[in-house]
C-alpha cells in the first residue's frame, strides 16, 4: 500500500493550489537531522494526503528557534516566522508533532505555541503526535498535548499517534502497529477537514468596531 | 513638517562602563535634551510618562512647565500621557493650564500604557485598557470643549455642574494625538474625533505600520474630516550616527546588545533590517527617514529618540548636534519638496485659533445674515 515515493520528505514551500485543494501545515520540533520526529510527521502528512487533495508544507521548528525566541523578546515575528504562522492560520489542518522531554511536548514546541496569534487554531482540525525515548511517555500526548490545543479550540482528532524507538527499529516494518495508527490518524485528520470550509481568517484592519459601538452610548 | 525628539526618561545603565545615572542626573539630562532641541532648531519635545522604576517622568507637566519657561519655540508634548490610569479630570486642567504658562506650545499624545502593574496603583484594571481609552478621552473632550459639564461614565464618579479650570488658552483645546503600536480600537478613536494618529514604529516592521497608518487614514475620511491623505499622521524612529556607517555601529553596537529594550534578542544587523533603527552615517538617517514618507505617505509629525540603550548625555547632545545640523534640515527640504499642496501641516496652536475664529466670524456672519 505505502508506494515509496508517498513517504519522500515533504517540499518546504508552500504554494498555493486551486480552490478546491485543501491545505496542511506539518509542524515538527525534532532536533537532530534526519530526526525521528521529522520521519512521523512526513508520514502522517503522507497519510493524510492519500485519503485528501491537499499541499502540504513542512515547517521545521529548528530552523525558526533564533526567530521563536525574537518574537518573544520583540513581540513581532522575523519576516519568515510571520509567513509560517500566516501559513498555519490559513490551513485547513494542522500536524503538530514533538519531541516528548521530561514528561511533556519540548520546550522549542511551546514556544511556537505561544507565538500563534490567539484564535489561530479555533476550529481547526489538528492531529498531534510525538517521539519519545521509551513507550513509556507515550501518554504524554494525552495529559500535556491533548488539553493544551483544547485551551487553543482547536478540533483534535481523537488518534494521537506515539512513536518509540521500537517503531523505527528492533525488526519493525513499515507495516507494523505504528503505521496502523497512523493511517487511522491520518483517516480521523482527513475527516475533520472535508466536513468544514476553509478556515476565514479575520483581519482586525480591514474591519474596526465603529467608534460608535466602542463608546457603548457615551455621549462625546 | 514637524521634525523632533522624545524621551522614555528611562534610567540606564551605561553597558561599557557600568555607569548609572541617578534619578538628578536623569531629570536634568532630560532638561539638557530639550533645551538642545530648541537650540538645534527642532520643533517638539515630547517627555513620556512612568510611574515606576528606572523611569522619572513621573510628572510631565512639571517637567514641561520647566522647559517651557526656558525656551521660546519648542511644542512641548507627551509620549505618552496615559489616558487609561490618569484621571480625564487631572489631565483637563494640568495640561489647560500647561497651554497659559507655555502660550499656547502645547499638544499631547494618548497612550494606554502597557505596564500591567501601573493600573492597579491608580485604580485600575489593564483588561479595561482600551474602554478606560474610550470613556475618559470622551471625557476629556468635552471637559476641554463645555463650560459646565454633566457627565457620567463607568470609570470615575459622576460630575454635576464641573468646570475645568482653568479653561484652554484662547479656548482652543491642545491638540490630540493618539498613540497606539497594535490596537485599531485606537486608530478608530483618533480617526473618530480627528486627532492625529502616532505610530510609534520604532520596534515594529514596516508592513505593521503600514496597516495601523491606512485603517486609521481610511476611517479619518469616513468620519468626514477630510481625505484619507490629508489625515494627521506621526510617526516615531531611532538612530545613532557617526560620520562613518562602520564607527556608528561600533560605537552603538555594546548599547544595543546590553539594552533591556533591544538585547539579547535579534541582532543589531537584524533589528535594524526589520525595523526603523538607523545605525550609520547621517545620510543614512536621511535616506531611511525619507522612505518612511513612501511607505505610509505624506505625514506631519516625525520623532526621534535619541537618549535611549543608556548613552551617556554628552553622546546624545552630539546626536543632537547631527541630528539638527544635517539630517533635519534636508529632511525639511526634502519632505516639503515632494508633499502635494492639499496635505495639512500639524495642527498648532496658532492654525487652531485661527480656525476656530474663522469659524465663529463665519457663523456670526450668517447669523446677522439672518437677522436683517
Amino acid at each position: 500500500m505505502n508506494a515509496p515515493h508517498e513517504n519522500a520528505p515533504l517540499r518546504s514551500t508552500f504554494t498555493q493550489g486551486p480552490r478546491s485543494r485543501r491545505s496542511l501545515v506539518v509542524v515538527s520540533a525534532g532536533l537532530s537531522q534526519p530526526s525521528s520526529t521529522r520521519l512521523l510527521a512526513d508520514q502522517l502528512a503522507a497519510a493524510t494526503r492519500r485519503r485528501l487533495d491537499a499541499d502540504a508544507e513542512a515547517v521545521d521548528l529548528r530552523d525558526r528557534a533564533h526567530d521563536l525566541t525574537n518574537h518573544l523578546l520583540t513581540g513581532f515575528p522575523a519576516p519568515e516566522l510571520e509567513r509560517v504562522l500566516d501559513a498555519v492560520a490559513h490551513a485547513d489542518g494542522l500536524i503538530a508533532v514533538t519531541p516528548i522531554f521530561n514528561a511533556s511536548y519540548s520546550g522549542l514546541f511551546k514556544s511556537f505555541v505561544d507565538v500563534l496569534p490567539e484564535g489561530t487554531l479555533a476550529d481547526k482540525p489538528v492531529l498531534i503526535a510525538a517521539t519519545g525515548g521509551t513507550a513509556r511517555h507515550s501518554l504524554a500526548l494525552e495529559h500535556a498535548m491533548r488539553p493544551l490545543f483544547a485551551h487553543l479550540r482547536a478540533v483534535v482528532v481523537p488518534t494521537a499517534v506515539f512513536a518509540a524507538p521500537e517503531d523505527w527499529g528492533g525488526g519493525a516494518t513499515a507495516h507494523g502497529p505504528l503505521a496502523a495508527r497512523i493511517e487511522r490518524a491520518a483517516a480521523e485528520l482527513a475527516v475533520e477537514i472535508e466536513r468544514r470550509e476553509p478556515p476565514v481568517v479575520p483581519d482586525p484592519f480591514d474591519e474596526p468596531t465603529p467608534f460608535s459601538e466602542l463608546l457603548g452610548g457615551q455621549s462625546t | 513638517m514637524q521634525f523632533g525628539i522624545f524621551s522614555v526618561g528611562d534610567v540606564t545603565p551605561d553597558p561599557t562602563n557600568g555607569t548609572v545615572p541617578t534619578e538628578h542626573e536623569r531629570i536634568k539630562a532630560m532638561v539638557a535634551i530639550a533645551l538642545k532641541a530648541e537650540e538645534m532648531g527642532l520643533d517638539v519635545f515630547a517627555t513620556g510618562e512612568h510611574h515606576n522604576p528606572p523611569f522619572v517622568p513621573s510628572s510631565p507637566t512639571t517637567f514641561l512647565g520647566y522647559v517651557a519657561a526656558r525656551t521660546k519655540r519648542l511644542i512641548l508634548s507627551t509620549a505618552t500621557t496615559l489616558i487609561t490610569t490618569n484621571d480625564p479630570v487631572k489631565i483637563a486642567e494640568d495640561y489647560a493650564y500647561l497651554q497659559h504658562l507655555a502660550d499656547g506650545r502645547v499638544d499631547l499624545m494618548m497612550g494606554r500604557g502597557n505596564t500591567g502593574p501601573v493600573y492597579p496603583w491608580f485604580g485600575k484594571d489593564i483588561r479595561d485598557g482600551i474602554a478606560l481609552a474610550v470613556e475618559n478621552y470622551a471625557l476629556l473632550h468635552r471637559l476641554w470643549r463645555e463650560e459646565v459639564v454633566d457627565w457620567e461614565g463607568k470609570f470615575r464618579t459622576p460630575l454635576q455642574s464641573f468646570t475645568a479650570t482653568p479653561r484652554p488658552l484662547d479656548g482652543v483645546p491642545p491638540f490630540v494625538w493618539h498613540g497606539s503600536i497594535r490596537s485599531p480600537q485606537i486608530a478608530e478613536q483618533a480617526a473618530y474625533y480627528g486627532d492625529g494618529f502616532f505610530h510609534n514604529n520604532i520596534f515594529w516592521p514596516v508592513e505593521h505600520t503600514k496597516r495601523m497608518i491606512e485603517l486609521y487614514r481610511r476611517r479619518y475620511e469616513h468620519y468626514g474630516h477630510g481625505s484619507a491623505d490629508q489625515a494627521i499622521v506621526g510617526l516615531g524612529g531611532q538612530v545613532f550616527m557617526r560620520r562613518n556607517s562602520q564607527d556608528a555601529v561600533r560605537e552603538f553596537r555594546p548599547y544595543f546588545d546590553n539594552a533591556p529594550v533591544y538585547g539579547h534578542g535579534p541582532s543589531l544587523e537584524e533589528f535594524t533590517e526589520q525595523t526603523p533603527l538607523t545605525v550609520g552615517s547621517p545620510q543614512q538617517v536621511i535616506d531611511r527617514t525619507m522612505t518612511f514618507r513612501e511607505h505610509f505617505g505624506d505625514y506631519q509629525r516625525q520623532l526621534f529618540l535619541m537618549d535611549h540603550a543608556g548613552l551617556p548625555l554628552k553622546t546624545v547632545l552630539e546626536q543632537l548636534d547631527m541630528l539638527g545640523e544635517e539630517v533635519v534640515p534636508v529632511l525639511r527640504r526634502e519632505m516639503a519638496a515632494l508633499r502635494p499642496a492639499h496635505v495639512p501641516d500639524a495642527p498648532t496652536h496658532a492654525s487652531l485659533r485661527a480656525a476656530a475664529s474663522a469659524a465663529s466670524a463665519a457663523s456670526s456672519a450668517a447669523s446677522s445674515e439672518v437677522g436683517a
